[in-house]
């Protein structure tokens, strides 16, 4: 019960970020778009692991969490040099 | 009885990430946008592992947890930040230079190098 009603949450956040990824206009509308759908993800990792029970894959989303960081950061200075 | 609170602490958390995506397709610009995917998820996340380390009740989950929950909280503004700073130099919209404190900076800056010159 938890559980579908946390993924049908998720789905419906899924596709406004992925609307935003597809859409544009701009690069930074992209960025972000990307960025949220990655929090989306990490979100739907640590709830299958509370369903389950199990931390296994709870290590995975700290990688999740870095690497999100590193490429909005990284997009962030590579638009305020190029523009738009 | 705590699967009845982390039960709510999840939902209420994909909520959040759900009100997150839904502001990041409605609303009218960038910088609202930025707004909406910056700090939604990031409580929805907190709420979610809050739930989840205390469904999984253990020392482990609970740690790891906690670092996710500080590490998110930490690079979440920084990136958001970052992002910002940047789509604000290209975009060409109309601010209120009172209420503006880019702008402020920026002509303050221009006016230095307009004095040294």
């Amino acid at each position: 019960m938890v559980l579908i009603a946390a993924f049908v949450l998720l789905t419906i956040g899924t596709a406004g970020f992925l609307y935003r990824l597809l859409r544009g206009p701009t690069l930074a509308d992209r960025v972000v778009g990307l960025d949220g759908l990655l929090s989306i993800v990490v979100i739907a990792i640590i709830v299958t692991a509370a369903e389950r029970v199990s931390f296994v894959t709870i290590e995975t989303v700290l990688v999740a969490v870095l690497v999100g960081f590193v490429g909005t950061a990284a997009l962030g200075r590579f638009i305020e040099r190029r523009g738009s | 009885m705590v699967d009845v609170i982390s039960g709510t602490l999840i939902v209420l958390g994909c909520a959040f990430a759900a009100i997150g995506g839904i502001g990041t397709w409605r609303f009218p610009d960038v910088l609202s946008r930025m707004h909406a995917a910056a700090k939604a998820p990031t409580l929805g996340l907190v709420l979610v592992s809050i739930g989840a380390a205390l469904r999984i009740d253990t020392l482990l989950a609970a740690t790891t947890l906690a670092l996710v929950v500080i590490l998110q909280l930490l690079t979440s503004p920084l990136g958001a930040h970052a992002l910002s700073r940047a789509t604000r130099r290209h975009i060409d919209a109309e601010v209120d230079a009172g209420v503006d404190e880019l702008l402020a900076d920026e002509l303050a800056l221009d006016d230095e190098v307009a004095d040294e010159q």
